[in-house]
């Protein structure tokens, strides 16, 4: 049997047909109407006209809340303990006695607490902190 | 021609991008119908593969980062469209692709588009045999007679590999060939 060389042998082509140039010129015509279309954008001036309505509408529903929200800020906040604490010792010219004085018998007996201590202890705390001399004499 | 970088960027230029993608389907379309067809054989699907390929260049050419000749990536990815058109006709149909496109060349004879005779038929039977690289290479060197250096830009494949395949190729038609 004689053996097949490709090379050797006239060249077989494919036998596939290219089409005739009236099949591609279709071919392109309907591709390009297929391809998304690169349109710049439109607004339409409806759209535009809305937008700047709604804008000023905006601007006004924030300037009715202005002064709504301004009293809201000035009464919300309630002095708490600490700023309460820091004034009066140190702004007012308020003393114990003042306080004291504003205080009635009930709010003093919660106050008043009841503290045990032994003689003993007491002269050891009065021996060792020479200040309290000068406390108890004030 | 126009510098390639010169026309990418009007193919990317909203202004110039109709004008610039009608120049690259005048170039492209005979050269692409003829490398798809190669790979599907028949016309109708040939057809539906080019325009699926125009179509992506068309959405991709954005991200072309200029690595590669344009013609090697419009190459590429017909190439992948028309293997990947394959793969889904054999599934749709529960057959493999071998068989495939042995029913495909079956049917050339009543093609339109096909004006060859039984060696033709032979030769495209003993290329369906092989595996898909060797028909690739096989049928992109001896029918398009593009270079090796072409075929490895396409295919991201060295020029030694291709030789190898192209070579393994030829033996196993002429064998095919001479038994027939």
């Amino acid at each position: 049997m004689k053996e097949f060389k490709l090379n050797n042998s006239p060249k077989i082509s494919s036998g596939l047909k290219t089409p005739e140039d009236a099949y591609f010129n279709k071919f392109s015509a309907n591709l390009l109407s297929q391809l998304p279309k690169n349109e710049p954008k439109t607004i339409s001036l409806l759209q535009n006209k809305r937008n700047i309505i709604m804008m000023v509408a905006a601007v006004f529903v924030f300037a009715l809340a202005i002064p709504v929200l301004i009293k809201n800020a000035s009464h919300s906040n309630e002095l708490d303990t600490t700023t309460l604490e820091n004034y009066l010792s140190y702004q007012s010219t308020i003393n114990q006695d003042d306080l004291i004085n504003e205080l009635d018998l009930e709010e003093i007996d919660k106050i008043d607490t009841d503290i045990v201590l032994k003689d003993q202890t007491i002269e050891e705390i009065l021996i060792s902190n020479n200040n309290l001399e000068h406390y108890i004499i004030e | 021609m126009l510098d390639e970088k010169e026309f990418i960027q009007q193919l990317l230029n909203p202004k110039t991008q109709n004008d610039a993608f009608q120049k690259l389907l005048h170039l492209y379309q005979k050269p692409l119908y003829n490398h798809i067809r190669n790979i599907v054989l028949n016309h109708d699907d040939t057809d539906d593969v080019l325009q699926n390929t125009f179509i992506k260049v068309f959405q991709n050419i954005k991200n072309f980062k200029g690595e590669s000749k344009l013609f090697s990536w419009m190459y590429r990815i017909a190439t992948n469209e028309a293997i990947s058109f394959l793969n889904q006709k054999a599934k749709k149909s529960g057959i493999s692709s071998e068989t495939l496109q042995n029913n495909t060349i079956e049917k050339l004879k009543a093609d339109v588009y096909f004006d060859g005779n039984d060696i033709q038929i032979a030769l495209h039977k003993a290329i369906a045999t092989l595996p898909e690289k060797q028909q690739l290479v096989f049928k992109m060197k001896y029918f398009e007679e593009l270079k090796y250096e072409e075929i490895s830009e396409i295919l991201g494949t060295s020029v030694g590999a291709l030789k190898a395949s192209y070579h393994h190729a030829v033996k196993k038609i002429e064998a095919l060939l001479t038994t027939n």
